[in-house]
């Protein structure tokens, strides 16, 4: 048997959120038999900080959590010497979630804060020599599955295909408007939503920003069970380098069109299309799916 | 006098404490946090409501309280505002399926480590927990980090698809309890007062209770034995007590946050006192039976801190149970509020896991001027002068072993970066 | 080689009967404009003409799709450009003006009978469907200059109804010999005003 792949968790700034998201990772007792944990911050590991620091063990793959904030000190180390310490021998460093991979919220909460190599989007030099080995794994937090099976191409040396962020195109290549249950208000153009209801889209007055978020929050249902664009709250956009952007709950305009549009669609083109749907008046959609009084009949619809 | 610093980790980060000794015996503990990210500050300047999204980036573990406490000073901030009793039982639910979550978790991955370091339990602690999220992803969308409660309501619809996943969801909860904790039946165990009875049962609880007991440590962990509870819903009830002394009003113009040297956690008093907040303070001010009786017996230390915290389990599971079965589907998600004041000022209050959770707004020209969170980990964790003790500090007075120390710090389930926002 | 030339030779035909066609609607209104007579202008059989458009309603929305067209190609040929916007406003106010001029059929076809007679496009030309690529390029002459910080963000109907509603009024004023001055003289003026009327306060 392969000797376990040595995993090594190192949080900064953070609220947790991705360590604790991991745990909700449907098969996590079956994973975790190919990998070791050297430090977790909530699983049992086989060393203490202070142990790290004094035994400095290598690890396989370094695995960072939080905003990374020069001031931050852990064990009465800086994070730096951390990162000095164990990412040289590391065949991965990984950046889990927005805060460790763009800076995030906690960005702004003070001075010297960022990502490993993003400060938002505009790229740092700190760490350049890890750059051919990072991989990010933006998200407020990233979807456990996507840690899991990351990490799992890693363990396997699978080549990951990745974007400019380093995202793998696995998981980011598309965007978190693909496969919202919500989709037919938005191909139809149907500009009213209400919270509170089954029906419409959130793009056009709520800040839905799930059409040019990169992302699988659609594909890869969160708890196995739902999204949160399916349960009708706006994507925030949370894996982007911006997030998170102001005024989150509407959707910013321009002489009411939008000043966003879906990733990649030329503007001429999103108007047109846009003014072709909205000119048509479509029942189904005017209508509550569940209607008692008025129920809509397919057959109706046929003739 | 000799000291000694330690780090204590797996707090949802770390925290530093150092004790003074004399002889072997501790005569002070100061506990530090050394960390701070600003939440409050990055919240200023925004539109209220994306304090929505902001807030339950506190934590990871216990971020929905925070989102329920900003969604109650959001709306506290409306001179007039309606929710239907559904958005509000949603609400509750998804909170308490969140307790359930954090108190699986303390037990398995915080407690039992210290009490049985040879046996692995991780998955008694994830299993629960991950079906916790789920069932609060059923309603909420995802978990953790929503942000599906707004003012007026919930964001979505619930369907009796997602009450029926939640109910099976809360009905497995309750057998892995019986399982793995106490097979104890629920009627009789909600109105038991013999810790006998339950000592004698099948389960990992009743197990650790013999184990502390055995090692004669069920004295230990005493502190200042003044509780308070801000919160209150279907299920708690605020208000403060010393021992048994329960009084039921409180004015949040009494509460002071301070600073402590060296660390980056503002200490919290009431009328200048520290009190004990969380699953004990709780139990205390409802007079649940089996609290009642083990504080009789022990006062407030290390066993009754730790069996308040998971004989709270039952009670949270029937309380949302009720909530599932008398969920009214007809009625409105959610109820337009119109537009949030542009000056004004409003305070949410939630029981989290940890205890009372507190968040005060103050909205001016449309924008957040000010924002406060009070975190129950202030209350309990925070550190004052060796003759002016806070609550875990006392707590850790007076002893004589090392590990006895941690395990009495993580009784009171400390939230590291909470109370570090 | 046939088969190539054919449909294009049809096309150019086609063409024919749209100008054709517009001239006589911008003249006599659509209702007094009869199939036959737009035949006998281009010196083809009805019969023929039915061929080609299976009804005058048919035939007046082509017509419009034709001129919502060539504006748009004119106005996106103004967005692409560098000019700031300032200078596009009057870029888009000329260009329509000098269409009023040079092709008066255009916007009196525009003004007389799309506005005029909307039960004629109700089917087939539902909501901007067929004015599609003008108002298009209007939306994105009025994104790009909200974005840049020069025009105040508003409804997009308000400011559109500004824009429109007065070039349209003075073209008007124009074709009813109301004017004291020739229209493009008018450019600098109108064009300014519509500045003024959308610009940001901070904007000079």
């Amino acid at each position: 048997m392969n000797s376990p792949v040595r995993l090594l968790w190192l949080s900064a700034l953070t609220c947790n959120g991705n360590a604790h998201a991991l745990l909700n990772y449907p098969d996590l007792e079956h994973w975790q038999h190919r990998f070791e944990w050297l430090y977790h911050p909530l699983l049992p590991s086989r060393f203490s900080l202070g142990e790290l620091l004094a035994q400095q063990p290598e690890c396989d793959i370094l695995i960072l959590e939080g905003t990374l904030d020069s001031n931050f000190s852990k064990a009465g180390k800086d994070l730096t010497e951390w990162i000095e310490i164990f990412a040289p021998a590391a065949r991965a460093v990984v950046t889990v979630g927005s805060c460790a991979t763009f800076g995030g919220i906690f960005l702004e909460g003070g001075e010297g804060r960022s990502g490993l190599h993003f400060r938002r989007g505009e790229r740092r030099d700190a760490y350049d020599a890890l750059w051919e080995k990072s991989i990010s794994l933006p998200g407020c937090p990233v979807q456990p599955e996507i840690l899991a099976s990351t990490l799992e191409m890693l363990a396997q040396e699978t080549p990951l295909d990745l974007d400019v962020y380093r995202r793998p195109l696995l998981f980011y290549g598309t965007t978190v408007h693909n496969g919202c249950t919500r989709n037919e208000y938005f191909e139809y153009k149907i500009d009213e939503h209400r919270f509170g209801e089954m029906e419409g889209c959130m793009f056009y007055e709520h800040g839905c920003q799930g059409t040019y978020t990169h992302g699988s929050c659609n594909r890869i249902l969160w708890n196995n069970v739902n999204s949160k664009t399916r349960i009708g709250q706006p994507c925030m956009g949370c894996t982007e380098p911006d997030f998170p952007t102001t005024g989150l709950w509407e959707t910013r305009k321009h002489m009411g069109i939008p000043a966003r549009l879906p990733a990649g669609i030329p503007k001429r083109a999103y108007l047109s299309l846009a003014g072709v749907a909205k000119a048509f008046h479509i029942e189904r959609f005017r209508r509550p799916i569940l209607d008692p009084v008025e129920r809509y009949d397919p057959m109706k619809e046929q003739e | 006098m000799r000291k000694r610093v330690e780090l204590i980790e797996k707090i949802e980060g770390e925290a530093e404490v150092s004790y003074t000794y004399e002889g072997d015996r501790t005569v002070d503990a100061q506990i530090r946090f050394l960390s701070g990210r600003g939440i409050e500050s990055i919240l200023t300047g925004r539109p209220p409501l994306d304090a929505l999204a902001i807030t339950p980036r506190v934590c990871g573990i216990c971020g929905h309280a925070h989102l329920i406490a900003t969604v109650r000073a959001l709306e506290a901030c409306y001179p007039e505002l309606r929710i239907s009793p559904k958005a509000e039982a949603v609400r509750e639910l998804t909170l308490t399926l969140e307790l359930l979550q954090n108190h699986f978790k303390w037990l398995y991955l915080t407690i039992w480590p210290l009490l049985f370091p040879r046996e692995s339990v991780t998955m008694k602690a994830v299993e629960p927990s991950r079906i916790a999220a789920e069932a609060i992803a059923l309603l909420a969308g995802q978990y953790p980090h929503n942000s599906y409660a707004i003012p007026g309501g919930i964001v979505g619809e619930i369907t009796p698809l997602e009450r029926l996943g939640v109910a099976d969801r809360l009905e497995r909860l309750w057998e892995i309890f019986r399982r793995e904790i106490a097979d104890v039946q629920m009627q009789a165990f909600l109105r038991c007062d013999r810790i006998e009875e339950l000592q004698r049962k099948e389960g990992d609880f009743p197990r650790i209770l013999r184990e502390i007991l055995d090692r004669g440590w069920e004295r230990l962990g005493c502190s200042h034995d003044r509780f308070i509870a801000f919160g209150s819903n279907g299920l708690f009830v605020s208000g403060k007590s010393l021992a048994t002394r329960i009084t039921h009003s409180l004015d949040l113009r009494h509460l002071r946050e301070e600073p402590v040297e060296g660390s980056l956690a503002l200490h919290v008093l009431y009328r200048g006192k520290v009190y004990e907040t969380g699953p004990l303070a709780r139990a205390m001010l409802r007079k649940t039976p089996l609290i009642r009786e083990a504080h009789r017996r022990w006062g407030d230390s290390l066993p009754t801190r730790i069996m308040a915290r998971v004989c709270e389990i039952p009670h949270l599971l029937q309380y949302a149970m009720q909530l599932t079965r008398d969920l009214d589907m007809d009625a409105p998600a959610w109820i337009d509020p119109g537009p949030l004041p542009a000056q004004a000022q409003g305070t949410g209050i939630v029981e989290a896991a940890r205890g009372s959770l507190i968040h005060t707004v103050e909205v001016r020209e449309g924008k957040i001027a000010e924002y406060r969170i009070v975190t129950p980990t202030q209350w309990n964790l925070g550190s004052g002068p060796a003759d002016r003790p806070g609550v875990a500090q006392k707590a850790l007075i007076g002893l004589h072993r090392d590990d006895q120390a941690e395990l009495i710090f993580k009784s009171f389930d400390v939230c590291s970066v909470c109370t570090t926002h | 080689m046939r088969e190539e030339e054919q449909p294009s030779k049809k096309e150019q035909r086609r063409q024919q009967i749209i100008a054709g066609a517009l001239k006589l609607f911008a003249r006599k209104g659509f209702y007094t404009t009869t199939i036959p007579d737009i035949a006998r202008s281009l010196g083809m059989s009805a019969g023929n003409l039915y061929n080609y458009f299976r009804s005058k309603e048919l035939l007046a929305q082509e017509i419009l799709r034709s001129v919502s067209s060539y504006l748009g190609r004119r106005i996106r040929y103004v967005n692409e450009s560098d000019l700031p916007t300032r200078e596009k406003i009057r870029s888009i106010v000329g260009l329509y003006f000098e269409t009023a001029l040079r092709e008066p059929e255009m916007i009196d076809f525009f003004l007389r009978i799309y506005l005029s007679n909307r039960e004629v496009f109700r089917e087939g030309c539902e909501g901007m469907v067929c004015v599609n690529e003008f108002v298009t390029e209007i939306m994105i002459f009025f994104d790009e200059g909200v974005a840049r910080g020069d025009l105040r963000n508003q409804e997009f109907f308000s400011a559109f109804g500004l824009f429109m509603g007065y070039l349209g009024g003075m073209v008007f004023l124009g074709g009813e010999q109301m004017l004291p001055k020739p229209l493009p003289e008018y450019v600098d003026e109108v064009s300014e005003n519509i500045y003024r009327a959308l610009k940001t306060p901070e904007a000079s």
